[in-house]
């Protein structure tokens, strides 16, 4: 167990990316042995994260070096400065791993039954694990050029994935647009990390987090990773891309998106508060992260409001929840440094780090319940929608949960982190919480809307004949619900074991620094 | 307790409101029993009583998602029809719209730098 411990790091990446090119090879043997391989690969990759999580809770941020004699030793004899592959794992990256590695399993079991009908399923899950190893590289690297690998590996497999039932001309038309958004984003990465290897011939993020000047190259290469990654996410105004996209997706894959989402926010914050952390202007570049995240939440929700394509619905409110995290962690990062950050900054960040773990559960979960509407009707239009809950027990429940949770109301999760956000960031600008409780209020009014329009009313003669959704779907969803309720009993252990190490692991920018450079011989 | 959520100025119990629930849970479903024992499934008694009106059908008495909160889109109408116009659905638009962001940051931040 030691040993197999000890190569975590690099397994968690490899074993999905090697479960991604047997897939066509075991998939010839049929559907069972695919599917084992597919959820085996999964779970066993799952085991670990959870596994190094413990771990690096007893001992601290975990280092590896790929191709060197020990996974420790960073930098090669006659060097004094890392040269080979580093992946560094800390508490935020492992927190982003859990949520990873969750949605992900439950998004391949929900697929079983959800792309039971379409062609080309060996391709669907080969892209799917390929996806997953991509998203793990992003949150694990800790090597800025890897990230950008990453990052294309997690977008190209992604944009074939919304682009997967190629017989609608919409999916073509999402994907197109999922991957011109996503390689200007990863080219202005790479640009950005270009910038940053001609001052400082490195690629390390840890060393880069050293010796960075914030020179006026520094600060223009800021910019880039930032809204490059701002960009992803779905951040207004750089967010009309993702309903178009997000929407037409199968729904397994829409949830996965969701965590690339996150994958991107991770990446924003690690840039901003690791690689900048020691020379960054706080204050500014935290206003323009609350700013776009005040207008993010404002936007995404009125917009939600509006929509009747319940796919599109949902895709408007995961946009609108993004902007609750970039307030949150905006708040911590303009008070980095200062005496407000023990007062309030550090419970902002950990309430904004907490609605990105909330959000993992609730949202893939409702983005599964638009694919069993869809599944069960045949259509995204809410319109064309009523009277589905006569049918759909299963599904109209977890909805229930889902909107309950998404929207605040205690007892549920989502109260619990939006409590956090409001109470901290109200000592910083009241204006902030305000608009929270606004958006909030909204999302709670728009969730009605379309569990009204989809669920309530008199049986509809036309879905009369039909039956809930397949087990696997159900599974999948109630792996999601199942983490929803965790969440909701456990709010303190929660936050004492994944949140606060989280938040620590940004603001403690030396430590990162420490675990990479301090290994010097 | 890891049920108790508290971080200085938040104090957060789910077991209570759990509790509650499940109190008033118990409640309706008390009262729901004590309602009438001799209802008769597909008989008058369950059909829909309309003032001696004739009752649409399942579909058209359906309030659709396109009338439901017709008020909130009415009095925002200026505000939908400009988020509306961004929303172009062209994709070179929403490159301009990240050129224009990254600009603007990169000066914001060059220009605070030089300012500070």
């Amino acid at each position: 167990m030691a040993s197999l411990l000890a190569q975590a790091p690099i397994l968690i990446i490899a074993i999905p990316l090697v479960a991604a090119f047997l897939t066509p090879l075991i998939g010839m043997r049929g559907d069972k042995a695919r599917k084992a391989l597919v959820v085996g690969s999964l779970a066993f990759t799952a085991f670990l994260v959870f596994a190094l999580a413990r771990d690096i809770s007893i001992t601290g941020i975990r280092v590896y070096t790929l191709g060197a004699t020990a996974p420790g030793l960073t930098e090669p004899t006659g060097f004094m400065f890392p040269v080979r592959i580093i992946l560094e794992v800390d508490g935020m990256s492992i927190f982003f791993g859990i949520i990873w590695a969750i949605v992900s399993l439950a998004a391949a079991i929900y697929s079983f039954s959800h792309i039971a009908s379409e062609t080309g399923q060996i391709r669907f899950f080969t892209l799917l694990l390929l996806m997953v190893a991509g998203g793990f590289g992003m949150m694990l690297t800790g090597d800025l050029f890897n990230l950008f690998v990453f990052l294309e590996i997690a977008s190209i497999a992604g944009g074939a994935l919304i682009g997967f039932r190629n017989r609608f001309g919409d999916t073509q038309e999402g994907a197109f647009k999922y991957i011109v958004v996503s390689a200007v984003a990863g080219l202005m990465v790479l640009l950005g990390t270009g910038i940053l290897y001609a001052q400082y011939n490195s690629l390390n993020m840890a060393f880069l987090a050293q010796a960075i000047q914030y020179t006026t190259l520094d600060k223009i290469a800021l910019a880039l990773f930032l809204i490059a990654f701002a960009m992803k996410t779905g951040m207004v105004p750089l967010h009309l891309w993702f309903p178009d996209a997000y929407s037409v997706a199968p729904a397994s894959i829409t949830g996965m998106l969701v965590i690339t989402s996150h994958a991107c926010m991770y990446a924003a914050f690690r840039v901003c508060f690791t690689l900048y952390g020691g020379v960054i202007d706080g204050l500014v570049v935290g206003w323009i992260i609350i700013i776009l995240g005040l207008l993010t939440m404002f936007v995404g929700v009125t917009m939600a409001v509006y929509q009747k394509d319940v796919m599109r619905f949902m895709s408007y409110h995961a946009i609108s929840q993004l902007g609750y995290m970039w307030v949150g962690v905006g708040v911590g990062l303009a008070v980095l440094g200062t005496p407000a950050l023990l007062a309030y900054g550090r419970d902002a960040m950990t309430g904004g780090i907490f609605h990105i773990l909330n959000h993992a559960m609730y949202k893939p979960l409702l983005f599964f319940t638009g694919g069993a509407l869809f599944y069960y009707t045949g259509t995204r239009d809410l319109a064309k929608m009523g009277g589905l809950a006569h049918k759909m027990k299963w599904t109209t429940v977890l909805y229930i949960i889902g909107t309950l949770s998404i929207s605040g109301i205690p007892p549920l999760n989502g109260f619990s982190s939006k409590i956090l956000i409001y109470e901290s960031v109200f000592r910083f600008n009241p204006i902030l919480t305000i608009v929270g409780i606004i958006v909030s209020i909204l999302t709670l009014a728009s969730f009605t809307k379309a569990f009204h329009s989809a669920f309530m009313g008199a049986e509809l003669p036309e879905y009369k004949g039909g039956k809930e959704v397949p087990k696997s779907m159900i599974i999948g969803m109630v792996i999601l619900a199942a983490g929803i309720v965790l969440i909701t009993l456990f709010p303190s252990l929660i936050v004492s074991w994944a949140l606060h190490p989280a938040a620590d692991a940004l603001i403690d920018h030396g430590a990162y620094i420490n675990a990479v450079m301090g290994a010097v011989p | 307790m890891t049920f108790i959520f508290e971080s200085g100025y938040t104090f957060w119990n789910p077991l209570i409101w759990i509790i509650v629930f499940l109190v008033v849970a118990i409640m309706v479903y008390f009262f729901r029993r004590s309602g009438q024992k001799g209802y008769k499934k597909d008989t008058d008694q369950a059909r829909i009583f309309l003032s001696g009106e004739e009752v649409p059908e399942a579909g058209e008495r359906h309030i659709r998602v396109g009338n439901i909160y017709w008020g909130f889109f009415e009095t925002l109408k200026e505000y939908y029809k400009q988020m509306l116009r961004i929303h172009t659905g062209i994709v070179n638009d929403y490159m301009l719209w990240f050129v224009a962001v990254t600009v603007v940051s990169a000066i914001i931040l060059v220009v605070a730098g030089l300012v500070r």
